[in-house]
C-alpha cells in the first residue's frame, strides 16, 4: 500500500489545481513545495505557532496540521492570494502603516487569521481580535501594533468595503 | 531645535510591502538547481559517550546521499560565537563529537535527496551509546561528585572567573548604616524566532563557499569557518536573506559547519533548516543565573557599597559565556563608591546558552532592581525617589567603563512615564474593586549599551552615487527585523538632501559589502548608523571638490547647506545646486567623476541608553492569580531615529520581557535527564491573551554627542527591566518577595480582563504626543 497516491483538486487563490499527492502530504508541504507559494512561511510542522496560517474555505487553519488530501475540493487563501494585483489589501495597507510589520515571519500568517474574522465580523471588539490571532506566534512586537492594524483595516473595511478583483 | 527633513521621522520598513504580500525571501525559500537536504543526527543524552556508529543500512536508504560521521570532520576545536576574536572565547566544541555533552548536541549528519529520506536516513543509524551521569543545575555541577564536562579546560566545572570592582567594598559595607542580602534566581529561556535556524551552504567546482543563512553576524561566521575549514575569507561569501528575528539566537554558528562539509562531498547545495525540536533544544539559549547581592546604604538611602557574586549556566560549551561575564560587569547605572563584581561561568548538561538580548542584563536587572525596592521598603524611601537620588547623570562613569556619561534622559523618563501612571489611575480610580483583591505598581531602571559595552564596535560603509543623482548604500550590517536598513536610509538621505526612495539598500553580503562587525549589543545605530553617515559626509566633500573644479573655484567656496550646495564662480552668478543637479554637472563632460563615499567607524565609547518600567497588577490573594493590567516603558535612546520603529522595538521588549518575567522555562526533567521542553506547547511564550495595555514614552529632551543626529540605541534595552517592575508589582501586593522567575511558579497569571468592557466605548488610550 506504500507510495499510493491519490488525485486532489483544489483552488489555492482562485487558480484550480490538480494534484497527485502522498496521502501524507500536508496542505503546507503542497503550498511550498510543488505550487511555490512560499510567502505561507514554515515555523514548527507542529501547528503551534500560526506561521503557517491559511484560509481554507472560510475558516483559518494551520497548513502544517491539515493533510493535503483533507483539503480536497476546497479553495485556499494563501498571502498571495490577499491583495489584488496592484491594491494591497486593507489589512496589508494598515499592518504598513501601523508597523505591525518587523521580522515578518509571522506576517503572512497573521494576516490571514486577521482576514479570516474580518470577512466575518463587521466591527470585532478588541478581545474578539486578540483572540482571532491568539494561534499566531510573534516574538517581535508585542502584538501591539498588530491588533492596531487590523482595527485600523477593520475600520476602512466599513467605510468603503474591499472588493477583490478576480 | 534643529529641524530635519526625514531623521526623527516615522517611515514604515523599507522592505513592507514585500513582507506584507509574502514576497520576502527568507533561507527556506530559496531552492537552488541541484540542490539536496541535510539533517542531524543529534545526541538524545545529555552526557554519553558514543562507541559505535554502524552506517551501513542508513547508506542504503533510498535518496540517501552521504553520510558524516565524527571521524570525517575536521577534529579541531572551535568557538561558534559571533563575536570578534577574543582569547577569553574559550575552543571547546567539535562539528561533529563522539562525547556528546548535551541533548542535541552534534554527532552524526546525512545529507538526501529529501527532507523525508533525511529522516529516514538518520532513523537508520544505528549507534552505540554509553550513557554518562548529567548535571542540569548550577548547585549540581558544583558538587564535588559532579561529573567533570571539559577536564581540558578546567579542573572544575568553573571554567572562568570574572571580577571588576572599584573601591573597597569590605570598607563600603563597614561605613553602611544597612547592609541588605539577598538571592536571585533566573531560568535558562528560548529565543524562539519564528523563523528557525537554516542554511543553504555550496561549495562550487572551484573550492569555494557560498552560505545563504539567517544570521546576526555575517562576517564573524565567515572568520569562523575560515579557520574551521582552512578557507581564505575572500573564498567564503555569507549572504543573509530576509530574517525572521534573531534575538541573539543568530549571533554563533549552529549548523553551517555541516552543511558546508555536506556540500563539499557532494559539490551540491545542501539546505539545513532546524525542526523546531532542535530549535528548542539545540539552538543557544539564555543562561540561567543565581545572583548573591550585597548592599550598603546610608541611612538617608545613599548606596555606599555593591557586591554581585552571579553565576551562570553556560550549558555544555563556552560560547558567548566569558564574554556575557564581561559585560555584566558594566551594567550599574547608580552612584557607588564601592563596587565589586565577580562572576563565574559554569558547565552543565543543560541546553548551551549564548548571546540573548540583553547579553546578561536581565538577570543582574532583575536582582539588583528587587533589591533596590526591598531597599526602598526598609528604609521606607519612595522607590522611584530612592533610586533617582542615586542615579548617575552625565559627567559621571559607571563602574567598570571607560568613559562618563555624555547623555542621560533618565529624568524625563520618570517624568513622562509618571504621567501615563497617574493618568491610568484617575481613568481607574474608581473600579469596582472586588474583595480579596490588592492592586500595586511595580517599577523597574536598567541601563544598557549602545554596540559593545567594551567599545570594541566597529563598522564600515560605501555609498556609491549614481549619475541621476540616487545612491546604492552598501553596509555589513545585517537588518534581522529590527528596521536598521530603513534607519540608515534616512540617515543617508537626510544627510544629502535627497528623498528616501533614491536610496537603495544592498546589505550583509560578504562579498559585496563592507565589513561590519554583526547585529549584537545592540551596535547597529550608534555604531552602523555613525558609519553611514560618516560615508554620506565624505560624498558632499567630493562633490564639493568635483564641482570646484568643475566651475574652476576652490572646495572652500563652495558651500553645503541644507541639502543644496552654494557656489559663485569667477563670473559673479551666484550657483545654487540641489544634490540631484550637481551630481549632474559633475557626472560626465571631460571633468567627469564617479562619486563614492565611505567610511570606516571604530567607536571609542559604548554610550548607555536607559529605561524604566513599570507594571500594574492586580492579585487575587485567595487563588494568588495575578492579573497584569498595565505596562509602561520610557525609554531615552538619545534621538529616536524613526519613532515608529523604536515604539515597536519598546513594545516587542515588553512581550519578552512579561515571558522571561511570568511563563518561560527551558525545564529539565531530572529523571529522564533531558529538557522536557522541546516544542511550543511545553514552552510557552507569550500570545495576544496574555498581553497587558502597553503604553511607550521616548524620551524626545536628550541627545547623545557622539550619536549619529543625536542617537543611541534601543535595540536590546527594552527587554531588561520587565521582569523586575512586574516582579516589583507582585511582590508589593502579595506582601512577600518573589525573587524567583518565572513567577508562574509561585502565581496563577490570567490575561487581561478589565480594559475589554471599558474600551468598547471608548476605544484604546493614545500615548503618542
Amino acid at each position: 500500500m506504500e507510495n499510493q497516491h491519490v488525485m486532489i483538486e483544489i483552488h489555492v487563490n482562485r487558480v484550480p489545481y490538480r494534484l497527485t499527492v502522498d496521502p501524507s502530504t500536508t496542505l503546507l508541504e503542497v503550498l511550498r513545495r510543488d505550487l511555490g507559494l512560499k510567502g505561507t512561511k514554515r515555523g514548527c510542522d507542529q501547528g503551534h505557532c500560526g506561521a503557517c496560517t491559511v484560509i481554507l474555505d472560510d475558516k483559518a487553519i494551520n497548513a502544517c496540521a491539515v493533510l493535503a488530501v483533507q483539503a480536497d475540493g476546497k479553495s485556499v487563501t494563501t498571502i498571495e492570494g490577499v491583495s489584488s494585483g496592484e491594491h494591497l489589501h486593507p489589512l496589508q495597507e494598515a499592518f504598513v502603516e501601523e508597523g505591525a510589520i518587523q521580522c515578518g515571519f509571522c506576517t503572512p500568517g497573521m494576516i490571514l487569521s486577521a482576514k479570516a474574522l474580518l470577512d466575518k465580523a463587521r466591527e470585532p471588539s478588541e478581545e474578539e481580535i486578540r483572540e482571532a490571532v491568539s494561534g499566531n506566534l510573534c516574538r517581535c512586537s508585542g502584538y501591539v501594533n498588530i491588533v492596531k492594524a487590523v482595527q485600523k483595516a477593520a475600520l476602512a473595511m466599513r467605510t468603503s468595503p474591499w472588493k477583490p478583483s478576480d | 531645535m534643529e529641524t530635519f527633513r526625514l531623521i526623527g521621522k516615522s517611515f514604515p520598513r523599507r522592505e513592507s510591502f514585500a513582507k506584507v504580500t509574502g514576497q520576502a525571501r527568507y533561507t527556506d525559500d530559496i531552492d537552488l538547481p541541484g540542490m539536496v537536504y541535510g539533517a542531524i543526527l543529534r545526541s538524545s543524552h545529555a552526557h554519553a559517550r558514543v562507541l559505535r556508529i554502524d552506517a551501513s543500512d542508513a547508506e542504503k536508504v533510498p535518496g540517501v546521499l552521504t553520510i558524516l560521521l565524527p571521524g570525517d570532520v575536521p577534529g579541531n576545536l572551535f568557538n561558534c560565537a559571533g563575536n570578534p576574536p577574543s582569547p577569553i572565547l574559550i575552543k571547546d566544541e567539535r562539528i561533529l563529537t563522539d562525547r556528546p555533552l548535551y541533548v542535541g548536541d552534534r554527532i552524526a549528519a546525512v545529507a538526501a535527496l529529501t527532507p523525508k529520506a533525511c529522516q529516514e536516513g538518520l532513523d537508520a543509524l544505528r549507534v552505540e551509546i554509553e550513557p554518562l551521569p548529567a548535571v542540569f543545575e548550577i548547585e549540581d555541577a558544583l558538587r564535588k561528585e559532579a561529573p567533570l564536562l571539559h577536564p581540558d579546560v578546567s579542573q572544575t566545572n568553573i571554567f572562568k572567573k570574572m571580577e571588576a570592582r572599584k573601591g573597597d567594598v569590605e570598607r563600603g559595607f563597614a561605613e553602611s548604616e544597612h547592609v541588605f542580602e539577598g538571592e536571585y534566581r533566573t531560568p535558562d529561556v528560548q529565543h524562539v524566532p519564528l523563523e528557525p535556524v537554516s542554511c543553504i551552504c555550496d561549495f562550487s567546482a572551484d573550492g569555494s563557499l557560498t552560505i545563504w543563512s539567517n544570521t546576526q553576524t555575517p562576517f564573524q561566521d565567515r572568520r569562523v569557518l575560515s579557520e574551521l575549514l582552512g578557507l581564505a575569507e575572500n573564498r567564503i561569501r555569507i549572504i543573509k536573506p530576509a530574517t525572521g528575528g534573531g534575538f541573539g539566537a543568530r549571533q554563533q554558528i549552529h549548523n553551517q559547519h555541516v552543511g558546508a562539509l555536506l556540500s563539499r562531498r557532494l559539490r551540491r547545495p545542501v539546505k539545513i533548516v532546524n525542526t523546531r525540536e532542535e530549535e528548542m533544544l539545540a539552538t543557544s539559549a539564555r543562561h540561567g543565573s543565581i545572583c548573591h547581592l550585597k548592599v550598603g546604604v546610608d541611612k538617608d538611602g545613599t548606596l555606599k557599597a555593591f557586591h554581585a557574586k552571579v553565576y551562570l549556566n553556560a550549558g555544555a560549551y563556552c560560547t558567548h559565556t566569558n564574554i556575557v561575564l564581561a559585560a555584566q560587569t558594566r551594567k550599574f547605572q547608580y552612584r557607588i563608591p564601592h563596587y565589586l563584581y565577580e562572576g563565574y561561568a559554569v558547565y552543565t548538561n543543560a541546553p548551551v546558552a549564548g548571546a540573548m538580548r540583553g547579553y546578561g542584563n536581565p538577570q543582574l536587572t532583575f536582582a539588583r532592581e528587587r533589591m533596590m525596592d526591598e531597599i526602598a521598603k526598609e528604609l521606607g524611601l519612595d522607590p522611584i525617589r530612592f533610586r533617582m537620588m542615586n542615579h548617575l547623570e552625565v559627567g559621571e562613569t559607571i563602574p567598570a567603563h571607560t568613559f562618563p556619561l555624555r547623555s542621560c534622559g533618565i529624568r524625563e523618563c520618570v517624568a513622562g512615564g509618571e504621567a501615563i501612571r497617574r493618568r491610568i489611575d484617575e481613568e481607574e480610580s474608581a473600579p469596582e474593586k472586588r474583595a480579596g483583591e490588592t492592586e500595586a505598581w511595580g517599577v523597574a531602571f536598567c541601563c544598557h549599551t549602545s554596540g559593545p559595552s567594551n567599545n570594541d564596535g566597529m563598522s564600515s560603509c560605501v555609498v556609491l552615487v549614481n549619475d541621476d543623482g540616487s545612491v546604492n548604500l552598501c553596509t555589513g550590517a545585517a537588518d534581522i527585523g529590527q528596521g536598521c536598513e530603513t534607519t540608515f536610509s534616512q540617515i543617508v538621505a537626510e544627510e544629502l538632501g535627497i528623498d528616501l526612495g533614491a536610496v537603495t539598500v544592498t546589505a550583509a553580503d560578504t562579498l559585496h559589502v563592507p565589513y561590519d562587525l554583526g547585529t549584537f549589543a545592540s551596535g547597529q545605530i550608534y555604531v552602523g548608523g555613525n558609519a553611514v553617515r560618516q560615508a554620506a559626509l565624505e560624498i558632499k566633500e567630493r562633490i564639493r571638490v568635483a564641482l570646484a573644479d568643475h566651475f574652476g573655484t576652490t572646495p572652500e567656496q563652495v558651500g553645503c547647506e541644507k541639502g543644496r550646495f552654494n557656489l559663485i564662480p569667477g563670473d559673479g552668478k551666484k550657483v545654487s545646486l540641489s544634490f540631484r543637479d550637481a551630481v549632474a554637472k559633475i557626472s560626465f563632460g571631460q571633468k567627469g567623476t564617479t562619486v563614492i563615499g565611505r567610511s570606516s567607524f571604530k567607536a571609542v565609547e559604548s554610550p548607555l541608553p536607559f529605561a524604566v518600567c513599570w507594571a500594574k497588577v492586580v492579585l487575587d490573594r485567595a487563588s494568588k492569580t495575578v492579573e497584569i493590567r498595565h505596562i509602561i516603558e520610557a525609554v531615552d535612546v538619545g534621538r529616536a531615529i524613526n519613532p515608529d520603529i523604536v515604539r515597536g522595538q519598546v513594545e516587542g521588549g515588553i512581550g519578552m520581557g512579561l515571558g522571561f518575567a511570568i511563563m518561560e522555562q527551558i525545564e529539565c526533567d531530572r529523571k529522564a535527564e533531558r529538557p522536557s521542553s522541546s516544542d511550543l506547547l511545553h514552552y510557552k511564550i507569550p500570545t495576544a491573551l496574555d498581553m497587558p495595555r502597553v503604553h511607550v514614552y521616548i524620551a524626545e529632551g536628550t541627545q547623545e554627542p557622539t550619536g549619529p543626529f543625536g542617537a543611541k540605541s534601543v535595540g536590546e534595552l527594552p527587554a531588561v527591566p520587565v521582569a523586575a517592575a512586574i516582579a516589583n508589582a507582585v511582590a508589593k501586593a502579595a506582601g512577600e518577595p518573589v525573587n524567583v522567575l518565572p513567577m508562574a511558579k509561585d502565581f496563577v497569571f490570567r490575561g487581561p480582563q478589565g480594559f475589554r468592557k471599558a474600551e468598547r466605548e471608548k476605544g484604546p488610550p493614545d500615548d503618542k504626543r
